[in-house]
């Protein structure tokens, strides 16, 4: 049972290293010829399958590259999250619908993964960016740098502190969530005990809505927040911070939560306390569970955002763009809008219902 | 050697249950409802998916290597089985369809952690990738496979029936816990008691020395990097379940949690050195430490700051004892 299989690392740095001119056809004919020895045939195999790939992968690059539509790039901050998920994809589908080749690149909250979209977007001839920023600071020198390329970068949903963007469109998660105060206030007839869950304790959004909400709600002596702790934007982790903070406030009256999936997470924790009856749960974002449950009365409210919309109007704009228009309003609100059980039938997730 | 071997990891252990309960004293001062039956269920259902990861850590850096894949494989298996309970799989050109029970979809979810563990194994012993880059790239594949079989969305609404196995009790005890206890109970029996436990820790102690004595060192790595993926996949399932949703971005950053058990209960990541309810120690205290910093409505700024100090704390005691 002992293998002697000391050759193989060797064997791949050679190969991997030999200059390009080495045909990977070679080394299949090579193989063919020594099928005897089967250690090194197995390796040759999966060498050669290697090689292969590469190359495959090079024809698709290659193929990428030749003459076509004209391109837009989608550039989006996360797609690790199913709101971001529809506004990226909603934009792509918008773009190829007025006939456009285009592709969406994920910079995994990372603004250095995303100025390596940027460049890569420009020097391989795209001719607009819908472009959803990872930063409102760190992302302005990317937006700066395709607008010198002659490129239109179209925000979504978030801003970048920067003038050379061609449009902004931009959903205002403060003024969202000051109307989701005024609403959570009128519930709780103005006293009671509440917790707060906040997003990624990093991201400038946990802290537009975060201080949108107390812009509001600190007016009233009466409502005392018990206990303001992170859950990340995620269900699981949401769940596990509500049952703790059950242990020391059962007596709570509502919960605020940054985002839909957290909202759901500490709804889950309630119900199984026992709680979810008198405990009013309030979220942000108005996705498909979270619009299903304040239909069922399990969720008092959340805030509706449009990612469709926004991401329907960053296309057109982008395409008008390329069509020659240079005229475009800076910055474009899109309004957040309340939604709570006297009207949730007006609305489906991420967006009004269609009738 | 081996006789020097012993009493050191019963030392560590020792240490771990100490610094266990000076901490649970502390928050049990600090706050009162610390020290509640409600709250230690809390603990321990909390605790349980990191413990299931961490146990079959522990196996893996106990042959010095690393497995830096498990929190993608488990939102990978959470999102496979869900998705089979939920949607059954059609295959339209053979005009197939195929339901699946909850056991049916639980058995290819762990079937599913197991290959991907055993890919693991596989390239790190037959092409000798070092293991942190090889579940350094699982880490990724297994993640954007997750996107790929979700589209980025969340599956909910998976059925009582499921939701049994994570929201759960049975005989006063909740369900998570009582799988985990199952495995670690079996994973200490394994480590301790069986031929294949003492490979493990040959392994890590000597590869050469393991390998002349005719050991089948890459059969056991295999197995090691199998066991990790399937108590991923077992940790994705209970996690789907008590959720009632598979979540595709569900256990970024587990590994980093699961390396931090297994370091705090005093296994060596240099390998050979350490055990199972080591890793468990440290999984309870991790646990609860997250949740006394809630009770106490610590800054979450602090909270991550104190967590990196306790993980920094255990390993320095941890050294400085092994060096006298």
């Amino acid at each position: 049972m002992v293998s002697p299989n000391r050759g193989s690392p060797g064997l791949l740095y050679t190969y991997f290293t030999r200059p390009s001119k080495v045909q990977p056809s070679v080394d299949v004919r090579q193989l063919a010829n020594k099928r005897k020895s089967n250690p090194f045939m197995k390796r040759s195999v999966l060498l050669g399958t290697a090689w292969l790939l590469l190359l495959g992968i090079g024809f698709a690059c290659h193929r990428n590259t030749q003459e076509g539509p004209e391109r837009i790039a989608v550039v989006v901050s996360t797609l690790n999250n199913p709101w971001f998920v529809v506004l990226a994809e909603t934009a792509a589908a918008e773009a190829r619908a007025l006939g456009y080749e285009t592709t969406i690149f994920d910079s995994q909250n990372n603004t250095a993964l995303e100025t390596d979209h940027f460049e890569n977007a420009i020097s391989s001839g795209y001719r607009a960016i819908l472009f959803n920023p990872t930063d409102a600071e760190g992302s302005v020198s990317n937006v700066v740098k395709a607008a010198n390329a002659g490129l239109g970068v179209f925000c979504m949903d978030r801003e970048v502190n920067s003038d050379r963007a061609a449009s902004q469109i931009l959903s205002d998660n403060y003024s969202g969530c000051v109307s989701l105060g005024k609403y959570f206030v009128e519930k709780m007839d103005k006293k009671g005990n509440y917790v707060e869950l906040l997003g990624l304790v990093g991201d400038n959004n946990t802290w537009n809505r975060s201080s949108g909400f107390h812009s509001v709600v600190d007016h009233y002596p009466d409502l005392k927040m018990v206990a303001q702790q992170s859950a990340d934007f995620d269900r699981n982790k949401a769940m596990e911070v509500m049952e703790s903070i059950l242990q020391v406030h059962p007596d709570v009256d509502a919960v605020f939560c940054g985002n839909d999936a957290m909202a759901m997470g500490a709804f889950q924790a309630l119900k199984a306390a026992g709680l979810a009856e008198t405990v009013h749960v309030f979220g942000f974002d108005g996705a498909a569970d979270v619009i299903e449950a304040v239909e069922q009365g399990n969720i008092a409210a959340t805030a509706m955002q449009f990612p469709k919309v926004m991401a329907e109007t960053a296309a057109q704009l982008a395409d008008q763009f390329i069509r020659g228009e240079t005229n475009f309003i800076p910055k474009l609100p899109v309004d957040v809008e309340l939604v709570h059980a006297g009207n949730v039938h007006h609305y489906a997730a991420y967006g009004k219902s269609e009738e | 050697m081996t006789a020097l071997k012993i009493p050191t990891h019963q030392l560590s252990r020792f240490q771990s249950l100490i610094a266990l309960f000076i901490l649970c004293l502390v928050l049990s001062i600090l706050s009162d409802r610390f020290l509640t039956t409600a709250n230690a269920w809390n603990v321990m259902r909390q605790v349980s998916v990191n413990i299931c990861l961490s146990v079959g850590m522990t196996l893996v850096i106990l042959t010095a290597g690393i497995d830096l894949s498990v929190g993608s494989i488990l939102a990978l298996c959470g999102a496979v089985t869900a998705s089979l309970l939920k949607n059954g799989l059609a295959f339209e050109s053979l005009n197939l369809f195929v339901g699946f029970a909850p056991l049916g979809a639980v058995m290819v979810g762990l079937a599913l952690g197991v290959g991907l563990g055993w890919f693991n194994g596989w390239t790190i012993t037959r092409f000798s990738v070092p293991p942190f880059v090889a579940t350094l790239a699982m880490l990724t594949i297994a993640r954007g496979l997750t996107m790929l079989w979700t589209g980025g969305f969340p599956i909910n609404g998976l059925g009582e029936q499921f939701a049994f196995l994570g929201t759960g009790w049975f005989l006063g005890i909740p369900m998570p816990v009582w799988i985990t206890a199952v495995i670690v109970a079996w994973a200490v029996l394994l480590t301790n008691k069986t031929r294949f436990g003492r490979y493990v820790y040959a392994i890590g102690g000597n590869e050469r020395a393991a390998r002349l004595s005719g050991i089948a060192i890459n059969k056991v790595k295999m197995s090691v990097y199998a066991l990790a993926g399937g108590l991923a996949a077992v940790g994705g399932i209970l996690v789907t379940s008590r959720l009632d949703s598979a979540q595709p971005n569900a256990g970024i950053s587990y590994e980093l949690d699961a390396i931090a058990a297994v370091v705090i209960g005093g296994t060596s990541l240099s390998g050979g050195k350490g055990s199972i309810l080591g890793a468990v120690l440290g999984g309870v205290i991790i646990g609860v430490l997250n949740n006394g910093l809630v009770l106490l409505n610590v800054s979450p700024f602090w909270q991550q700051v104190v967590k990196g100090l306790v993980i920094l704390l255990a390993v320095m005691i941890d050294k400085a004892n092994t060096r006298k």
